[in-house]
């Protein structure tokens, strides 16, 4: 299969995956029935499911637990064959598990290694440069190039065992980039890092994303994950996909209002039901918050200035977390 | 190719190292049931006078002879690998362009073995010295084990893989191995020197594998093979070879189209 331009790197059609699961009800009578009669059923982690993704983008696939995010990725990157559909994958079928796919492409799953735990991350790179056949002045400048946006240099000396959850991320980062792939599966690159280590693992890939011009797909249940990376979601839910667009147009599309923050003069609890829906939030900024249909904001606004002695207001957009949280149950 | 395998090695023999406590325990279970089995027949042949020909001096050499070849023969992959297949870890593996049993298992493998070898050598000098048993090695016979060694690990490591890629179907692949465990012992010339089977067991052992390992390479090692049955013999290895690459391949892509990746 060729790839051209105007071929984009990830095409997915009707992409599905049903697993076989055995079922059997919890005690002991159950148990010695299951061992001579074993029952199975059908769950479909993944139906139907198409999408494109153009060169260069960088997509958030979201859903909560069990939607079929991961198994998703697990089918495009060669780890799973699908029960049907298509995918292609820079010009290939990604089960078919050829070299030259395996070799121009990289999945990411959070917290799980590739790196040989008893022995410095710097011998695993060693070994990934002998695996993908890079050079020696390819190592070089694909490993420089990581170091400068990671600061790697000391801890890939350190066993991997003794590394912290960042250090070990971001090594296991490195591992998996150093073929410099021009597909990246990230699946919860950030989960159980602390808020700077985050940061600093999302800068990371906005970087390499700009630099090589990578196509990347990401799940995350970071919402700052995906506001800062993404500016296209996928959302999944019980394996078929509920929305796929722009994150600006989400708000629009599924939760068409806004909240309006109040301070009021000598900080009165206003009572706001005859305004719209009040609603508590949880940064405990003192201020009162009610959610009001997007087109009403500013009759609205004009009669809480009217009638109530207002000090402060703010229009905002509902939460992110809300929307999409939102977007999991229509 | 050569490079990856290097450096496959540089990293599983440091790792090795690592676990070199763990080594010296699985070593001691490795030399406890052939010394019992030496003490039993050897006890036996000195109260009867031999058992079907072989005296207590044969069993004492057969089976310090063997211990070695077990050793080098033997396969670790279904420790290497089952669980991983089972929890989903091996996908780590399968993410990249070389095949994770051919590459880094294989060598894995080797580094294991080449450690326990490096801690063998002392025991086994010291068992020799304790039992003092007539090994009729000589330089050609010590020489030609070598390639019979070789060969019947890979064949040895090759039927252990397509037992371990159980792991795809059933998660009771360790049970499995247990029942094939105690079958090679029986058949591949542990328990007892073929030779001393019945009939048309010794018949069906013989053109099996297992004996291609383990019986074979030691009575290469004790000169005590005609150069006749040493050709069969490896003509039978390298069909064998064949035979077991083919369907370690086959069931091994028939297994990751199974594999559901769970967890991992």
């Amino acid at each position: 299969m060729t790839l051209n331009a105007s071929t984009p790197p990830i095409a997915v059609q009707a992409l599905s995956k049903t697993y076989q699961v055995t079922d059997r009800a919890g005690g002991f009578g159950a148990a010695v029935k299951g061992f001579f009669k074993r029952e199975y059923k059908d769950v479909k982690a993944v139906q139907s499911v198409s999408f494109e993704i153009a060169q260069g983008e960088i997509v958030g696939f979201l859903g909560p637990n069990g939607a079929g995010k991961t198994t998703t990725l697990k089918m495009l990157s060669g780890l799973l064959h699908p029960s049907g559909g298509k995918a292609n994958v820079l010009g290939f079928t990604p089960w078919e598990r050829r070299d030259g796919f395996l070799k121009t492409m990289t999945l990411v799953m959070g917290q799980r290694n590739r790196l040989s735990w008893d022995i410095p991350a710097a011998d695993s790179f060693l070994l990934n440069q002998a695996i993908y056949g890079l050079s020696d002045a390819e190592y070089a400048s694909s490993f420089g190039e990581l170091n400068e946006l990671l600061d790697l240099k000391e801890i890939i000396r350190k066993p991997v065992r003794q590394l912290s959850l960042g250090e070990r991320m971001k090594c296991e980062l490195a591992a998996a980039l150093l073929h410099r792939p021009k597909v990246l599966f990230l699946d919860e690159p950030t989960i159980g890092l602390d808020v700077s280590a985050q940061a600093r693992i999302r800068a990371f890939l906005k970087e390499y994303n700009r630099r090589s011009g990578a196509t990347i797909l990401l799940t995350s249940h970071y919402m700052a994950d995906v506001t800062a990376l993404c500016e296209r979601i996928i959302i999944i839910h019980h394996g078929q996909i509920k929305y796929d667009g722009a994150l600006s147009d989400l708000s629009r599309r599924i939760a068409p209002y806004k909240l309006i923050g109040l301070d009021f003069d000598d900080d009165t609890v206003v009572d706001l039901a005859p305004y719209g829906q009040p609603v508590t939030r949880e940064n405990e900024d003192g201020m009162q918050y009610v959610q009001v249909p997007a087109e009403k904001v500013s009759a609205v606004t004009a009669r809480l200035l009217a009638e109530q002695r207002v000090r402060d207001l703010t229009v905002a957009d509902p939460p992110i977390e809300d929307v999409i949280e939102r977007a999991f149950h229509e | 190719m050569l490079q990856i395998y290097k450096r496959f090695w540089a990293v599983n023999w440091a790792a090795q190292w690592q676990y070199r406590a763990n080594l010296l325990m699985y070593l001691a279970y490795w030399v406890v049931s052939p010394i019992v089995f030496l003490a039993v027949w050897s006890s036996i042949a000195r109260a009867q006078g031999d058992v079907a020909g072989l005296n207590a001096g044969d069993f004492t050499a057969y089976y310090l002879t063997l211990l070695p070849v077990d050793i080098v023969t033997a396969s670790i992959t279904i420790h290497i690998l089952a669980s991983k297949i089972q929890d989903g870890t091996v996908s780590n593996a399968l993410l990249q362009p070389v095949h994770p049993v051919l590459t880094n298992v294989l060598v894995d493998n080797v580094a294991f073995k080449a450690l326990q070898l490096v801690l063998f050598v002392p025991i086994w000098i010291a068992l020799v010295l304790l039992f003092q048993p007539p090994l009729t090695y000589t330089l050609g016979s010590l020489l030609l084990s070598v390639p019979v060694l070789a060969l019947g690990f890979l064949a040895n490591f090759l039927l252990s893989g397509i037992i371990t890629a159980l792991a795809f179907w059933t998660t009771r692949v360790f049970a499995i191995n247990e029942a094939y465990f105690i079958l090679a012992n029986l058949l591949g010339g542990s328990f007892v020197p073929l030779a001393i089977l019945p009939g048309p067991l010794q018949g069906l052992a013989r053109l099996l594998p297992m004996q291609l390992w383990l019986y074979f390479p030691t009575q290469v090692a004790l000169n005590r093979l005609s150069a006749g049955e040493i050709a069969l013999n490896t003509a039978l290895l390298m069909g064998w070879l064949i035979v077991l690459f083919m369907v370690f391949r086959a069931v091994w892509n028939a297994g990751l189209k199974r594999f559901s990746a769970v967890g991992a």
